[in-house]
């Protein structure tokens, strides 16, 4: 029947899209390398590839990478009842850090995944 | 003048230095710094960041003359990160677009939208967009909006020169009494509308013609005969008439494509020259396929320095007409390689270029079997582009060009940023 092809043709199958899985928002998105230890409990570990969003709103709980002294530094967002902030750190081993209110603190963007390579080709 | 506010308004947004802004995203210890960045080989200054131009560093001065003042002054210097910046260009456009039925992407930093709202609304939309955009990719944009593309141009002036509007970042023209329309339009220089240059700006000034007002209350069909067409779209643009569409298309085709670089060391030896000329050529073929575009006139041109008085200076040139139009890479490099044979061996060539013209949209020319070039129906060109996506600049190339080695003239660009966004290796650090 010429001219009118199947209407299930139009039902192909996609193969699974990792880049769509990880960054929905690509314009958005940023990927950095993580440096540094203390975020060890939160499962970001020496080495991983962070992906980054910066349009999601920086929320209470949030894994962020803040501006501090002109460096992109990961901490976790707390933001107390009180409306102390406080970006902490997920091992003991290193401290926390206070910030003195919200207006002070810049937000460079919200980490959503790590990547952590466990084995490498060699 | 005043249209029904419902009428499709046209915003312009351009990004705030565009490339040092670029240079921020990644390093925020630039913020508040004077930034320059420079030329292909570090040669000049090329775009400033606010704080430099507030020094009062003039574009354009040479590196080497700003360096030894550079450190004192605090001013920052990047080579130009064109991956960088490409990317981000790209976002910050889709960001744009998202806010907008039609979007024309105008240069790599501004785009034009169409959008539909009062004053108050769309003054709104331009803050919106604002925030968005500095949000999503961490450059700042600024929006001016009018009735036509050359008014919101005005408007955007509007938003650079004037303090209170710059912190807001959005200028609607239409916000403006008639009367305070044309004190705006008076203090606008007639040299800084679109396509006013050098010596349409002085035959406007021979007539008394300085300033935006000067030129809007021209008769537009007497500017017709006088200059062209363009000048008296212009005239109308400037009196809120519509008369240069939105283009969804990429800008209508250019006439000429140039590839020129200087090198970051002189070639001196008729093997280099060629590989240079085949390098340069597959570039040019990429371009011109992207473009939808071929070529039948090529001229090829090198030439030593205009500074180096140990030597004669030597400028050879060639011009090829090639078979058939084409932007198959093995003709266009077919065509220049004869400029390497016309060097003078052990002579300090400092810069080459190819340049191809007498374009014209793809697949027009009928070619008779067997005469087309002989890459043609191979799909070579389509093949290198994707290889060179794939495994990077460089990775392939066509006979002379084809090194993995980069060639030893290439690009000097010693304060180069992290390409962060189009190489793994060069991710930026975020420290735990």
């Amino acid at each position: 029947m010429a001219g009118f092809p199947s209407p299930s043709q139009d039902y192909t199958t996609a193969e699974i899209d990792l880049t769509e899985h990880l960054m929905p928002n690509r314009a958005s998105t940023y990927l950095v390398r993580a440096r540094g230890h203390s975020m060890t409990g939160a499962g970001i570990w020496d080495g991983d590839e962070l992906v980054v969003d910066r349009s999601i709103r920086p929320q209470h709980g949030h894994v962020v990478i803040a501006v501090l002294d002109g460096e992109l530094t990961v901490k976790r967002l707390s933001i107390g009842t009180d409306g102390r902030v406080v970006l902490s750190s997920e091992n003991p081993a290193y401290p926390d850090i206070a910030v003195p209110s919200l207006s002070d603190l810049r937000v460079w963007g919200v980490v959503t995944v790590a990547l952590h390579h466990v084995s490498r080709a060699s | 003048m005043s249209p029904a506010p419902r009428e499709a308004m046209i915003a312009l947004v351009d990004c705030q230095s565009f490339y040092a802004s670029c240079e921020r995203v990644f390093d925020p210890s630039l913020e508040n710094r004077p930034i320059v960045v420079l030329s292909n080989n570090d040669g000049c200054v090329v775009a400033m960041s606010q704080e430099a131009k507030t020094l009062g560093i003039p574009m354009g001065i040479p590196w080497f003359k700003l360096e030894p003042i550079a450190a004192a002054q605090g001013i920052v210097a990047r080579s130009s990160n064109y991956e960088l910046y490409g990317s981000i260009s790209a976002r910050v456009m889709e960001v744009i677009g998202r806010h907008a039925a039609w979007q024309e992407v105008y240069s790599i930093d501004e785009s034009f939208i169409s959008l539909r709202g009062t004053v108050e609304e769309l003054i709104q939309a331009g803050r919106r967009i604002r925030q968005d955009v500095a949000r999503c990719t961490g450059v700042p944009v600024r929006v001016g909006i009018a009735p036509t593309k050359t008014l919101a141009k005005v408007a955007l002036i509007g938003v650079k020169r004037s303090r209170p509007l710059s912190q807001v970042g959005v200028c609607h023209f239409g916000a403006y009494s008639p009367t305070q329309r044309d004190t705006i339009l008076a203090s606008i220089p007639v040299m800084d509308l679109w396509g006013v240059a050098g010596r349409l700006g002085r035959r406007l000034a021979n007539l008394n013609i300085h300033t935006a007002a000067d030129l809007a209350a021209q008769d537009p069909g007497q500017m017709r005969r006088r200059f062209s067409v363009v000048v008296e779209r212009t005239v109308r643009e400037l009196r809120g008439t519509p008369c240069i569409p939105l283009k969804e298309e990429p800008r209508q085709y250019k006439d000429q494509l140039i590839y020129s670089r200087s090198f970051s060391e002189p070639v001196t030896t008729t093997p280099a020259m060629r590989q240079v000329l085949s390098i340069y050529a597959q570039q040019l073929a990429s371009r011109l396929r992207n473009a939808g575009q071929e070529a039948r006139v090529l001229t090829a041109w090198a030439s030593t320095s205009p500074f180096a008085t140990d030597q004669e200076p030597h400028s050879p040139q060639i011009s090829a007409v090639l078979p058939v139009p084409t932007a198959e890479p093995v003709t266009i490099a077919r065509g220049s390689l004869g400029l390497a044979e016309l060097i003078r061996p052990g002579t300090r060539y400092v810069r080459a270029g190819v340049v191809l013209t007498d374009l014209r949209p793809a697949g027009q020319a009928e070619t008779l079997p067997g005469l087309g070039p002989p890459g043609e129906g191979r799909n070579l060109g389509p093949t290198l582009d994707a290889v060179t996506a794939r495994f990077g600049v460089g990775s392939i190339g066509l006979g002379y060009g084809g090194l993995g080695e980069p060639p030893s003239w290439q690009m000097r660009r010693a304060m180069l940023s992290p390409r962060a966004t189009t190489h793994w290796e060069e991710l930026v650090t975020a420290h735990l």
